[in-house]
């Protein structure tokens, strides 16, 4: 029988969760409340005595100094109550650990059936509230009605004695698991099977797909186990293994690119292979610190002698855009499993973020599912909970604002992780499958979790069907999971290892059995959260938590006790063979019998056209703007900018220093409130080397033209590099494409042959780039359908696609930390330089977009000269002639000279006569141009000789002083002052968007 | 000599395992990280060792007040053995997650040797949310902390969403007159926080940071010691390092690392 526990705190001290639930009802709806408390609701579905129940009360669930709590709803007083708790099958992690606290203090195990839950009774106080307002708080603020469920109770409504009631979430199926036979007599009629189990295949594929289950050949095998017609578990898994998602059938394709200007033609036949995979072979074959591309969950670069780091970076936009918080803790949970997959197993050591949405103050009339300011709150906290409760720092991340990300939002998540070079004596990053080992699933349990991601959301909801398809990420569970593997992986346990992501066992299975080439799979071992699941369920269910790992038999007792040391539920639910198939049963019975390589051969490839309109062609121009007068309003006003102000809010909320790692902190300066150039860490304690970390962003630059985008992009992230002491010959890159839907349609996506052209623009650029500047990818993902559509003003449907979008991640490693530079301005009298040419280059700029204009000429890149420079500047910081580095970024020099002293809350008196320049003759244009290739340094005044002697040939030039007065004070080009601010107000200017959130 | 022995938990979510155990290190003491369970099971034994750790982490997702579970669990299957283990003159140190576990087992403020009952709390910080800074502490001098030892006014990271301290007026009063408040927030300046935020990041009452028992040899504080272990982790260093030599600040010991050192000068001498 259930029973319902409150707790809540007591009446005489300070709700803080209350406390910020009134805060937000007055910010984002004007809502006054007067008072909110809350009550904790923990609902035992378990037969316990009435001992064991007032044991677990006091000891467990309340504390006696802050807390009451009663098997009775508690008495709080309230005008309105809101009632919010989990839908059914929506993971319950505080519900797990309550389950764990429960058994530990009792000494009990709970049935399978028996469970205990969570949910959260909110009360509120507060003149004319009204029923409306309640909904709204609840189903705007407090709940996301695909996860969660609510009861709204007014003071004339409420029952003291019966509560809430008694709501116990379970799941209940009540279904028998079938395998089903599907015939697929025609392309027709797999194409309709297609459609109805929402397979999403291919139609080019269906063919395949049927010729290999009607040659004679394979049904006579098929038959010899008892097959047929197709299975719904094989059809299921051709699909998953098919996906865009899994298989980057986009970058893999045919695109027919033409230039509509020059009439230009090019068939770019594989941009996966031409601009990613070839040149970094290349650059491998240069480099020897790169270890391992290409294949793995995550890639490897050299960190010393005895030490690899690894790295991947993973969008997770699609669950974040319906479930924010949910869709976000899952995306860096489940980033964080692909170093732990790769080699052997590394250990995390560090993640990032990055967020693009709409602006956080939108109050046009597009009607988005989740408010961007919404939405940004919970991918904040997903993040945050995702990284601090794994243990892992968050030192780096950035946000972007652009209204096209209203359509869908982009989360990406970055991880790192480090492993030994050996293991045992075997080299840790390579791995394989063997016929006779085991196939062990470890972590968490299988229910329907994303099982066909967002379609189904549109099923109905009954009071015990699982909403799981929105999962919610376990940094508990993982972590226990993290620990436990990397001892096995040291005591040479782990011979192969792989995360459960993106299509789950079919997946993980289907890859780590083609080393081995074959595996035999029990269904029914597969340990579920509750009963019920088709076969096909379990096996291409994204119950997340879940790695598979291939152990040799003589291994497994020793494997299975670590596993239940670190309390880790590990079982058996196969072994690998060398039979060259993928072989499926269910309590003895084949219910799938494929050939491995099924779904790697024989496809056809997908083609695109892509037609490139230069920005003139477009009718891009330059505006015709004629410079201003009042520079210290304008520099304050572009310091506000969403794009460019303080977000020291979010970084607060991530624990950066965690493994006590810490060298350049997000946050650095004298005030410790400045943005750094990139993160630095020591992950290995007692080591003086440093593994630097950053990331750039520009979509902007994609409105005028996506190559020179994403060349800037790179080049900001290796310039960030740079200023931190990082040095051309280690840089690792990791490329996350976000892209629109690239596929044309008259109708639906007219403009589909642009963005496929942008997109061949892109890729271009990356390839060209990254052999320019010797970056191998050691990572990297795509998602391609960054589109959706917006309700407007009258009911009508907006089709909103984000800008083309590449977040770029970039890694070296640091000989000595002790060496290391940050972009905060130190002491007056130093000198400051800027290095680097500004050039006529504001298309797309920030001043631009703050005046209205687009405008043409966007920033280029010019590898040679631009790397004659960065070599140069790291051997001043090698021979430690730098106090500070700042790159010049989005916002250009003027508001990056302010970041330098804001930094160090000093003043700078500069000269833009002495800024080198070329094509660029007004002072506005010199100090907003976005030119890349450029940095900010100050000196000290004796080693600016030895400094600028670095620097002969190169543009480099002495602009000013750091001054003790804390002004920014900035020369025109006729040597008169120009404006003066003083570096609080650029602060406070910079603070003020953001400045109220903590 | 033989070095001083520490066992630092691991386990259930706990994650400043590695480098609280490599600060005891540098502190000259032999650190091991032992799972929680092992502790349990008897594979590990308490009385082997002279320091007791409980680090920074999220003990069991810490969903239920941090750091309950964990005591649950250890009072449940080694409550007596720690009891043991304090008697015997031995050291303990909780961090973060340690210390809330600390005031949950009621091993902290443990009067009059009552080392069971729970009588102060650390909650939600008052700015509502998880804050990582850098804050600076003033020790309390005539506390008889033996972690905090010849340390007056220093820096360390906190990292916490429930950090701040709280306890009934009779008890903050008795705490305070057995100069058991070991460690206190402070302004930039090294005076009392006075409750300013972010001088004092969580709202705790009278800035109480860390706390110990009467004896000295328990104690736990919010800020993470072990996460200053090496210069290079001060949020000023390179700013000191282009004021002042940078030789001389490698080979300064960090107050994180002092306190550690501390603890294993203490069992050394006695």
């Amino acid at each position: 029988m259930p029973y319902r526990l409150e707790i809540t705190i007591k009446p005489d001290q300070h709700d803080a969760e209350g406390q910020s639930v009134r805060q937000k009802a007055k910010a984002y709806f004007g809502i006054e409340l007067s008072e909110v408390r809350t009550i904790r609701v923990v609902t035992i579905d378990a037969t316990l005595s009435a001992a064991q129940l007032e044991a677990v009360r006091r000891e467990v669930f309340t504390n006696p100094v802050t807390q009451i709590s009663s098997y009775d709803p508690l008495p709080v007083d309230a005008d309105w109550m809101i009632w919010i708790g989990l839908r059914p099958g929506v993971k319950d992690n505080a519900g797990a650990t309550a389950r764990e606290a429960i058994e530990d203090i009792l000494g009990i195990r709970m049935s399978p059936d028996e469970a205990v839950y969570t949910s959260k009774r909110y009360c509120l106080k507060g003149e004319g509230l009204d029923l409306k307002t309640m909904e709204r708080l609840a189903g705007s603020l407090l709940a996301n009605d695909i996860i969660q469920q609510w009861k709204i109770f007014s003071r004339n409504t409420w029952d003291p004695r019966n509560g809430i009631g008694i709501i116990v979430p379970k799941v209940v199926l009540n279904h028998r698991p079938t395998v089903t036979s599907l015939p697929i007599a025609t392309n027709e009629i797999l194409q309709k099977i297609s459609d109805e189990r929402n397979l999403a295949l291919n139609p080019n594929d269906i063919p395949v797909i049927r010729a290999y289950f009607l040659d004679p050949k394979v049904r006579a095998e098929r038959e010899k186990v008892g097959l047929g017609d197709p299975t719904d578990v094989e059809l299921e898994y051709i699909s998953q293994a098919r996906s865009d998602h899994c298989n980057h059938n986009t970058f893999q394709g045919r695109f027919l690119y033409r230039d509509l200007e020059t009439g230009y033609a090019d068939e770019a036949d594989n941009l996966f292979k031409t601009c990613i995979k070839d040149p970094t072979l290349t650059l491998q074959q240069q480099k020897d610190w790169v270890i391992s591309v290409l294949w793995d969950n995550a890639g490897a670069g050299r960190f010393d002698e005895g030490h690899y780091y690894v790295i991947t970076g993973e969008t997770h936009n699609s669950p974040s855009n319906m479930e924010a918080y949910g869709g976000a803790i899952t995306g860096i949970v489940g980033v964080y499993r692909d170093p732990m997959g790769t080699g052997l197993g590394s250990k995390l050591i560090m993640g990032s973020y990055g967020f693009c949405t709409g602006l956080r103050d939108y109050d046009g009339p597009l009607k988005p599912r989740l408010h961007p300011r919404r939405l940004l709150d919970g991918v904040i906290e997903g993040v945050r909970d995702g990284g601090n409760k794994s243990g892992i720092p968050t030192p780096f991340g950035q946000v972007y604002f652009h209204s096209g990300y209203m359509g869908k939002c982009l989360v990406f998540v970055t991880a790192l992780g480090i492993m030994p070079a050996f293991v045992n004596g075997e080299p840790a990053e390579q791995k394989r499958t063997e016929p006779g080992q085991l196939a062990i699933m470890c972590g968490g349990r299988v229910g329907k979790d994303g099982i066909h991601g967002v379609t189904a959301s549109s099923e109905v909801f009954s009071e015990n069907t699982p909403a799981g398809h929105v999962q919610i990420g376990d940094p508990y569970t993982q972590k226990k999971m993290h620990d436990f593997l990397l001892e096995a992986r040291d005591q040479g346990m782990i011979r192969f290892i792989t995360d459960n992501g993106g299509g789950g066992l079919s997946s993980s299975i289907g890859e780590s059995a083609r080393f081995s080439n074959g595996c035999e799979i029990e269904l029914e071992k597969v340990p579920l959260k509750y009963e019920g699941l088709d076969q096909w369920e379990i096996w291409i269910s994204e119950s997340q938590e879940r790695m598979t790992v291939a152990v040799d038999p003589k291994d497994l007792d020793r494997f299975m006790e670590l596993s239940a040391k670190h309390a880790v539920e590990s079982t058996v639910i196969g072994r690998y063979t060398d039979s060259g198939k993928l072989h499926i049963t269910y309590e003895g019975k084949t219910c799938a019998y494929v050939d491995l390589d099924l779904v790697t051969a024989g496809f056809p490839q997908w083609e695109f056209e892509a037609h490139w309109l230069p920005p003139a062609m477009r009718g891009l121009v330059e505006p015709a703007l004629k410079a201003p007068v009042d520079y210290a309003a304008l520099l304050c006003d572009m310091m506000a900018r969403p794009n460019i102000c303080s977000r020291e809010w979010i970084i607060r909320q991530y624990d950066h220093e965690v493994q006590g790692t810490s060298v350049i902190k997000p946050l650095v300066g004298v005030d410790r409130d400045c943005n750094t150039d990139a993160a630095v860490i020591r992950p290995v304690l007692d080591s003086m080397k440093g593994l630097a970390f950053s990331q750039a962003l520009l979509p902007a630059y994609s409105a005028i033209d996506a190559y020179h985008m994403t060349t800037c992009t790179i080049d900001e992230a290796v310039r960030r590099l740079i200023a931190v002491g990082g040095g051309l010959e280690h840089i690792g890159g990791v490329d996350n494409f976000c892209w629109p839907n690239i596929q044309y349609h008259p109708t639906e996506n007219p403009d589909g042959k642009f963005k496929a052209a942008q997109l061949v623009r892109s890729c271009n650029a990356l390839r060209d780039l990254c052999l320019d500047y010797g970056i191998p990818l050691l990572s990297g993902k795509d998602s391609m359908y960054v589109d959706g559509y917006l309700e407007g003003r009258y009911g009508e449907m907006h089709k909103v696609s984000a800008l083309p979008t590449l977040q770029f991640s970039a890694t070296g490693v640091i000989e000595d930390v002790s060496l290391c530079v940050t972009m905060d301005c130190k002491a007056a009298g130093d000198r400051v330089y800027v290095l680097g040419v500004t050039r006529n280059e504001l298309g797309a700029s920030e001043y631009y977009e703050h005046l209205g204009h687009l405008g043409s000429l966007v920033p280029q890149v010019f590898p040679e000269p631009f790397k004659r420079l960065y070599r140069a500047l790291s051997l001043a910081v090698e021979k430690q002639l730098v106090a500070s580095i700042h790159g010049i970024y989005r916002g250009g020099l003027g508001v990056h000279l302010a970041m330098t002293a804001m930094g160090g809350n000093l003043g700078i008196a500069a000269d833009l006569s002495r800024v080198p320049v070329e094509g660029v003759s007004r002072e506005d244009k010199i100090l907003f141009s976005e030119s890349a290739g450029r940095f900010i340094a100050t000196v000290p005044p004796e080693s600016g000789e030895a400094f600028e002697k670095l620097f002969e040939g190169l543009p480099c030039a002495h602009i000013g002083n750091v001054t003790e007065k804390a002004d920014l004070e900035i020369c025109g080009l006729n040597r008169q002052v120009l404006f003066r601010v003083a570096v609080d107000d650029l602060k406070a200017a910079w603070k003020r968007p953001f400045g109220d959130l903590i | 000599m033989s070095k001083i022995s520490a066992l630092v938990l691991t386990g259930y979510g706990l994650n400043c395992d590695h480098e609280t155990a490599y600060a005891l290190e540098l502190a000259g003491a032999s650190a091991i990280r032992v799972h929680i369970n092992d502790l349990i099971d008897r594979k590990a034994l308490l009385a082997d060792f002279r320091i007791l750790v409980f680090g920074g982490g999220f003990s069991w997702g810490d969903d239920h007040g941090a750091g309950v579970i964990q005591a649950v669990r250890l009072k449940t299957n080694i409550g007596g053995d720690i009891l043991e283990f304090i008697e015997k003159g031995n050291l303990v140190l909780g961090i973060c997650n340690g210390f809330q576990t600390l005031v949950n087992l009621g091993l902290l403020p443990g009067f009059d040797h009552d080392y069971q009952t729970r009588s102060v709390a650390l909650v939600n910080n008052d700015c509502g949310n998880f804050r990582n800074d850098w804050v600076r502490l003033k020790v309390n001098a005539g506390s008889p902390c033996i972690f905090t030892r010849g340390l007056d006014s220093f820096e360390l990271p906190i990292r916490h969403g429930e950090g701040k301290f709280y306890a009934e007026h009779l008890v903050l009063d008795r705490l305070e007159q057995n100069n058991q408040v070991a460690l206190r927030y402070a302004s930039k300046d090294g005076s009392p926080a006075q409750g300013e935020f972010p001088f004092n990041p969580n709202g705790s009452i009278r800035d109480i940071a860390g706390i110990c028992d009467s004896t000295g040899r328990v104690f736990g504080l919010m800020p993470h010691p072990e996460a200053y272990n090496h210069w290079t982790n001060h949020p000023d260093w390179t700013l000191q390092k282009r004021r002042q030599h940078p030789g001389d600040l490698a080979s300064e010991t960090t107050a994180g690392i002092r306190i550690f050192q501390n603890a294993v000068k203490y069992l050394r001498n006695g």
